[in-house]
């Protein structure tokens, strides 16, 4: 749209958005400076010499400072709103239908212009010799407005800022993945709190009672019998019931018993007794509280993750969403730097000393790469990274939640693991994935079948859009063709995946010989 | 302490696109705290004195306007307070007692602020003075936009742009008090989305440490930098290629600000308060000549 149609003849208004109000300008000194920039700039400098080419139309203020931030909202994502098509359509000469206007608009964003020109007729443009002019405006507009006092547009804008940065923290949109980062990270936190404070609790009852560290190993465990036990002279045979009951072992209730009668701890006085038992009491709430997390964040995980937590466990996956700092920022990451995510300070160094590139980072702790021999570690933590990375894109851009994906993505990475451990052949990936995308539309309508119907109806009018495109895409049967655009990047994957598979045999063929 | 320390994590938040990613070794790892603590040295001693013993110190104006030097057992940076009786992240006042009046100063840290750490280093010029308005790329959690609208004035204003929403929180309950501060949370990467909020200024002041700050800078300059407004960038050379050696970089970024109408007067390092930074300073639209036309 940014047509040079603004001809030395036709008059160029201008679109200027103050934080007060919305301002047209028309520029009419065009004949003398021309069309290039620079000329414009150096009218600029000078205010008599810029009101001589550029002219005040109008000038409407916002009603409210509401309906300021609804506008400054709407022109920055490059919406026009009513009130601006209203305004436009009031002081801009009127455009006959089917006849070309006499006059073209300039405007700060293309996008924003594009929309005027669709809805309004009016040719728009945004260039440099438009921006030129909406800098001079900005610089004079306190001048050219005769209503505005001095520092009358700096509070406007302070005003108008303020609530536009409100809203913008009020409203951040990675709300739901910041749950599980916070979690996560709590998740870590604790852990590491619970083992200190279990320590000092043992540490701090084995005064009393010794034997009791070498009979019960388990934190959890060993709290709960520190706050049941209390003064150990005070344990009895009948106690033995309880004392099964929390160890989960009568042996080891037994050897509890034993232990108590015959320990060599000294006597405690039971003030510092009842301290002792407070904090064990709170390390057991602590252990508690952790278990109730960890299955918020599992359930949370299958609620905004459900694939990536299949295949590559709710923890993990939690762990990358949180370095990333976002689900769709994971989503963004190429599935290279998901293989190395959390490995940075490696990756740098040995980027610095051109020494060999980490094989892999948080996605270390997914079972799939312990299992692995040493020698296809890096291979699986690869084929882990691009399955995990094409899980994340489906949680994040896929309107309906399934973890049909993950399931499938999880045993292609077995039947992986297997190929390397004793070269049982993989299935193809694209039946593979046929398969998962015929599961998902059966889980959905398994779940909801009348909107699961819409969405599909939907889908297909993208997707054969699409197609139309690609005319030599081959068309798959209907419940595939929802998948379309990513089938297509997956078959390539997969003659990739194939190619490697007969390099592979091939060189098994020649070590045989 | 707060926002560097503790809330390391929420930089990386929306995109990383702010500052969470250029400046997550600093906050992840101990890099910064300890250069702090190697800063303040000894001199300082117990907790709340020091600085504050009043009698003792004694103030100098800087060479740049609006910035002073706190004379005591150790020399300090200091600017006037513009809310007194309030610190923006922790960091020490001092009162001073002139005609019997009492002024309030904030200790500028050089190990938190590159700003500082170029004044320290040795800038001849920083262009931000009583008056200026400054916008500022990169804004964080607003310690150094506190000093700055310190050194600006009620007659100035800093325009501070973060895009990261856990920064930006901070931001903008520190513009709460002071009124010539305009927060703006967004992306500096796209300048017309902020079109409303932003008139022209002076100076731009970056720190934004993306790979791509130059460009972020000039665009920009284009819609908000005076002619002849000058710029001032801090460089953080592993941000944009952490494989070449410091000083290609920087020159790297300085070509590429030549290109964009920009004329650099000087650079200088932030050593010893940041490793492998650079300040560079300079004007836009400086020229006088004419020059070729290249409107679309």
């Amino acid at each position: 749209m940014a047509t040079l149609s603004a001809s030395k003849s036709q008059p160029l208004y201008l679109l200027y958005e103050a934080p007060s109000g919305y301002s047209i300008f028309e520029a009419h000194g065009l004949d003398e400076i021309g069309q290039a920039a620079a000329a414009v700039q150096e009218s600029i400098k000078d205010l008599n010499r810029f009101g001589n080419v550029v002219r005040l139309v109008t000038f409407k203020p916002f009603e409210s400072a509401a309906s300021a931030l609804d506008q400054c909202n709407a022109i920055s994502e490059g919406i026009m709103t009513s009130e601006l098509q209203e305004f436009l359509g009031s002081c801009l000469p009127k455009v006959k239908a089917g006849k070309a206007a006499k006059f073209s608009l300039g405007v700060a964003e293309p996008k924003l212009g594009s929309q005027i020109q669709e809805s309004l007729g009016v040719p728009c443009q945004s260039n440099e010799f438009v921006a030129e002019f909406l800098r001079g405006i900005r610089l004079h507009f306190s001048r050219f407005v005769r209503d505005l006092k001095e520092g009358d547009v700096e509070r406007a804008q302070l005003g108008l800022s303020h609530s536009y940065s409100r809203a913008k923290v009020k409203f951040n949109v990675n709300r739901i993945d910041n749950m599980i980062i916070q979690s996560i990270s709590l998740l870590d936190t604790l852990d590491k709190d619970i083992n200190t404070f279990a320590m000092r609790a043992k540490e701090w009852y084995s005064w009393h009672f010794p034997e009791l560290v070498k009979i019960i190993s388990d934190n959890y465990i060993y709290a709960k019998l520190c706050t049941f036990i209390k003064d150990k002279s005070t344990l009895a045979d009948e106690s033995l019931e309880e004392l099964t009951e929390i160890t989960g072992d009568e042996d080891k209730a037994k050897e509890i018993l034993a232990a108590a009668k015959s320990s060599m701890g000294q006597d405690i006085s039971p003030i510092d007794l009842i301290n002792i038992q407070a904090f064990g009491e709170r390390v057991v709430r602590l252990v508690e509280f952790r278990t109730v997390l960890h299955g918020y964040l599992v359930s949370k995980m299958h609620g905004i993750a459900p694939n990536l937590a299949t295949l590559i466990g709710e923890i993990v996956g939690a762990r990358l969403i949180s370095h990333a700092g976002s689900l769709s920022n994971l989503a963004k990451c190429p599935a290279s730097t998901v293989q190395i995510l959390g490995a940075e300070k490696a990756l740098f160094r040995a980027l610095k000393t051109k020494g060999n590139t980490p094989k892999y980072g948080l996605i270390f702790h997914s079972s799939f790469i312990g299992r692995a021999s040493a020698k296809n570690k890096g291979r699986i933590s690869r084929y882990l990274a691009n399955k995990a990375s094409l899980a994340t894109r489906l949680d994040c851009y896929l309107e309906t939640s399934t973890n049909a994906f993950g399931q499938k993505l999880k045993e292609q990475v077995e039947e992986r693991l297997d190929f390397y451990d004793k070269g049982v052949a993989p299935r193809k990936n694209i039946d593979v994935m046929k398969l998962a995308c015929k599961e998902a539309l059966q889980q959905q309508s398994n779940a909801d079948p009348q909107p699961a119907a819409e969405k599909k109806k939907k889908k297909k009018k993208a997707i054969s859009e699409e197609e139309n495109g690609h005319p030599s895409v081959a068309v798959e049967d209907e419940p595939v063709s929802k998948n379309e655009p990513k089938k297509k990047k997956k078959a390539k994957k997969s003659a990739e995946a194939a190619e490697e598979v007969s390099k592979k045999k091939k060189k098994r063929k020649n070590a045989a010989e | 302490m707060r926002g560097r320390g503790g809330g390391g994590r929420g930089g990386r938040d929306g995109g990383g696109r702010g500052r969470g990613r250029g400046r997550g070794g600093g906050r992840d790892g101990g890099g910064r705290s300890g250069g702090r603590g190697f800063g303040r040295g000894g001199g300082r001693g117990g907790r709340g004195g020091g600085m504050k013993g009043g009698a003792k110190v004694s103030l100098e104006p800087h060479r740049h306007e609006g910035i002073f030097i706190a004379k005591a057992k150790d020399d300090a940076l200091v600017t006037r307070n513009l809310v007194p009786g309030e610190s923006v992240y922790g960091e020490k006042r001092i009162t001073v007692e002139a005609d019997g009046e009492k002024v309030e100063y904030r200790v500028w840290n050089p190990f938190r602020s590159k700003l500082a750490a170029a004044v320290l280093g040795g800038v001849d010029n920083i262009w931000i003075k009583p008056g200026s308005r400054v916008l500022y790329l990169g804004a964080a959690s607003g310690t150094t936009v506190s000093h700055v609208s310190d050194v600006i004035g009620p007659t100035g204003i800093v325009y501070a742009v973060e895009f990261s929403h856990r920064c930006g929180r901070d931001l903008v309950n520190m513009a709460k008090k002071r009124t010539n501060v305009i927060p703006i949370i967004e992306d500096a990467r796209h300048p017309a989305r902020y079109r409303m909020l932003v008139g022209m200024v002076d100076v731009i002041f970056a720190d934004v440490a993306q790979p791509d700050q130059a460009r972020i800078i000039a665009l920009n300059a284009h819609s908000f930098l005076k002619a002849d407004g000058k710029f001032v960038m801090s460089i953080k050379a592993n941000c944009i290629d952490s494989t070449a050696p410091p000083e290609a970089v920087f020159a790297q970024e300085v070509a590429k600000l030549q290109q964009e109408k920009f004329k650099p007067y000087e650079q200088v390092t932030l050593e010893p308060f940041e490793r492998d930074h650079a300040c560079v300073v300079g004007a836009y639209r400086a020229s006088k000549k004419p020059k070729a036309p290249s409107a679309a």
